[in-house]
């Protein structure tokens, strides 16, 4: 199994009364809450929990971009990833990735990836989500309608530009361009391993394992209610003739590790309930924009993660109701190790994406938490799917440049 | 009194559900963007004095799309196409929002295709001090409140009743998304998408409707309007949201009829 060590890089410093004095934590939420001193800290701090988690061994480094929120200060996941490429040596950089309608021409998103691919010598995952409502249709203003339709045929523009070799013309509906022709290509050839994070619509299942990529669920309800949603792709998968390989398929988990089961809800309620208090309290007129998801995903009663209900819902729960429910992972190694098997298992998948920063969770107890993690329960599931070929993981060059000392070459 | 009869037209590949009733001149309405069902009770009432055409949006319909229509470009050249099959030559057209902003665009394109314009709520245009709800992100429950003057009125929970379970909860929704969903084709995010430079074109007598407590389109924008279409007229209607026409339907058809007769 591959794991890896996932960045939502939330604001950690709402106001305490947050969610009763603003309707959303997403696209109207003033930004003179944000405070740029404060911030200068936040990245600092985030940067260095991800290059720690390199350090101690995850196997990946996921980030991912999001606009007008507090829930994730990471507009441009592209950057942070630039910095990690110098500041990490061996873990994959999962970029979940770049929402491709909002990009014009989407061969930016062809170019910065390629240029990752290059500095990192091969070790990018290019994500490619279609983006939330809030993202893309209140924050970047584009038509709910047509956004699915935007996103594939930018998908098919970055597809070419980095197989094609000689220059082309490219007349699509959305995006016309008389010379696409990239400087650099990517260094992973034909192409990067490409995840497709998703929210469980039919289409995207069909999509995804049409064009032999990794879907990621990523659900902040947990694993319970993972598995129903994930046994819908697995039987998905066996109707359309796909081998039920688990490395098609990643999953994010929230995890909270301590010494006893009793310190991990001292240490880590107030952060968890932080995160699902404040960072997912979304304005439901916010969640899904008339045209968002399509009339039959409606029709299959997607329940969406966000919105009056869901929020209501998660107002009342404790770090018990939490744990319980399997939304967050927690207490003693023995415990997650347990429930990580069960959850890891029941998901049936390959690509485990772990939160270990959650909502207002401090530095040095995300270290510890990740600490924990790589030392007590990484070794105790790592071997699972031992024998299945993760053929969606990157494959970099034995031979790479470390910062500092490139080698003076011809 | 008598049901209105329908009638399918193939427009380029498209089928378009067309209501008629009544006698004497045309008369075309164009809907809005909200809870229209194929007709409303006010157009019997200017069925009296007309015969009243009234098409369905492409996108609107249970087994309707819109997806050839790309653009308001493509809206008005469609609507053109569905003046010929219906075989009107210039008839007055009524529209309300969206398809006030068609038929504006209509009139504007090609002077002489519409008798008399009447514009209820006009979309198409924007004011940044005055930018009107966002019925985009308003919740299902709280529509009426930014529809209707009155959202505790007859007419409004006519057009929005409580849902009695959640199945009939899940079709308000599905028909909310799917209206919706079309008319933000051409008006998502912001409706401005050029007839300002257009409007100067109109010949039409043009008559501009305004809801006096339209929370969506604010009275104010009857004056950008106006002052664009050379002597367009403006009418105000008391106790009237943006269903001005469910709301205050006498007053409504009385508008209408008067300007039109006029």
């Amino acid at each position: 199994m591959k794991i890896s060590w996932f960045h939502l890089m939330p604001y950690r410093f709402l106001p305490k009364d947050f969610e009763d004095k603003y309707r959303s934590v997403w696209v109207d939420v003033p930004s003179h809450l944000f405070e740029a001193d404060k911030a200068h800290q936040l990245y600092n701090e985030y940067l260095d929990e991800l290059e720690f988690a390199d350090e101690v061994g995850f196997d990946g480094i996921c980030v991912n971009e999001h606009h007008n929120n507090a829930y994730g200060i990471m507009p441009s996941p592209n950057i942070t990833a630039a910095t990690l490429t110098r500041r990490t040596s061996n873990a994959a950089i999962i970029v979940l990735g770049n929402s491709l309608a909002l990009y014009n021409p989407p061969l930016r998103v062809a170019e910065e990836f390629a240029m990752l691919d290059c500095i990192s010598g091969g070790r990018l995952v290019a994500g490619f989500p279609v983006g939330t409502s809030m993202d893309t249709n209140f924050a970047y203003g584009l038509t709910p309608a047509t956004l699915r339709e935007k996103y594939y045929e930018a998908h098919d523009l970055v597809m070419k530009a980095w197989t094609e070799p000689e220059p082309f013309a490219f007349n699509g509906k959305y995006n016309q361009v008389r010379y696409a022709n990239i400087w650099p290509r990517p260094l992973q050839q034909p192409h990067p391993p490409v995840w497709i994070p998703g929210g469980g619509s039919v289409e995207t299942w069909e999509w995804t394992s049409r064009m032999n990529y990794v879907y990621c669920y990523l659900s902040y309800s947990g694993y319970k209610r993972g598995i129903q949603v994930m046994d819908g792709f697995w039987k998905e998968m066996d109707r359309l003739g796909v081998d039920d390989n688990p490395y098609r398929a990643g999953f994010l988990q929230l995890v909270c590790v301590s010494e006893t089961d009793e310190k991990a809800k001292e240490e880590y309620a107030e952060h968890v309930e932080y995160f699902y208090k404040k960072c997912l309290h979304v304005y439901e007129g916010f969640a899904d924009a008339p045209g968002y998801r399509t009339i039959r995903t409606l029709k299959a009663g997607a329940v969406a993660q966000l919105g009056a209900a869901a929020n209501q819902k998660r107002q009342s729960m404790t770090w018990d109701d939490f744990v319980e429910q399997g939304y967050v992972i927690a207490g003693s190694p023995k415990t997650v190790i347990e429930n990580l098997r069960k959850a890891v298992e029941g998901l049936r998948v390959g690509h485990l994406m772990v939160l270990l920063q959650i909502g207002s969770m401090p530095k040095d107890l995300t270290m510890k938490n990740t600490e924990l993690f790589a030392t007590e329960v990484f070794p105790e599931v790592k071997g699972m799917w031992d024998e299945y070929e993760d053929y969606w993981w990157p494959e970099p060059m034995e031979q790479r440049e470390v910062a500092g000392a490139a080698s003076a070459g011809d | 009194m008598t049901k209105q009869d329908s009638v399918t037209l193939n427009i380029g590949g498209i089928e378009a559900a067309v209501a008629t009733k009544g006698s004497g001149a045309p008369l075309v309405y164009l809907h809005g963007a909200f809870g229209y069902q194929g007709w409303h009770p006010f157009l019997d009432k200017l069925a009296e004095n007309f015969t009243v055409y009234a098409p369905l949006h492409p996108g609107f319909g249970e087994n309707s799309a819109v997806d050839d229509i790309d653009d308001i470009l493509d809206l008005t050249l469609y609507h053109y196409d569905l003046l010929d099959a219906l075989n009107l030559d210039a008839p007055a057209v009524v529209g309300h929002f969206l398809g006030a902003m068609i038929a504006a665009e209509m009139a504007a394109l090609r002077p002489g295709s519409v008798g008399k314009l009447a514009l209820a709520a006009p979309a198409g245009v924007w004011l940044d001090d005055t930018p009107g709800a966002d019925y985009y992100a308003t919740p299902m429950d709280e529509m009426r409140g930014i529809l209707f003057a009155d959202p505790e009125s007859a007419a409004a929970k006519a057009l929005l009743p409580e849902p009695a379970d959640d199945l009939e909860r899940g079709t308000q929704i599905i028909e909310r998304v799917r209206s919706l969903a079309t008319v933000g084709k051409f008006l998502w995010p912001i409706p401005d998408k050029g007839i300002k430079k257009r409007l100067g074109r109109i010949t039409a007598p043009t008559l501009i409707i305004v809801g006096g407590e339209d929370k969506i389109v604010p009275p104010a924008y009857a004056g950008e309007f106006a002052s664009r279409i050379s002597g367009a007229n403006t009418q105000t209607l008391a106790d009237a949201g943006h269903m001005m026409m469910l709301e205050q339907p006498d007053q409504f058809a009385a508008a209408v009829t008067d300007f039109l007769q006029s």
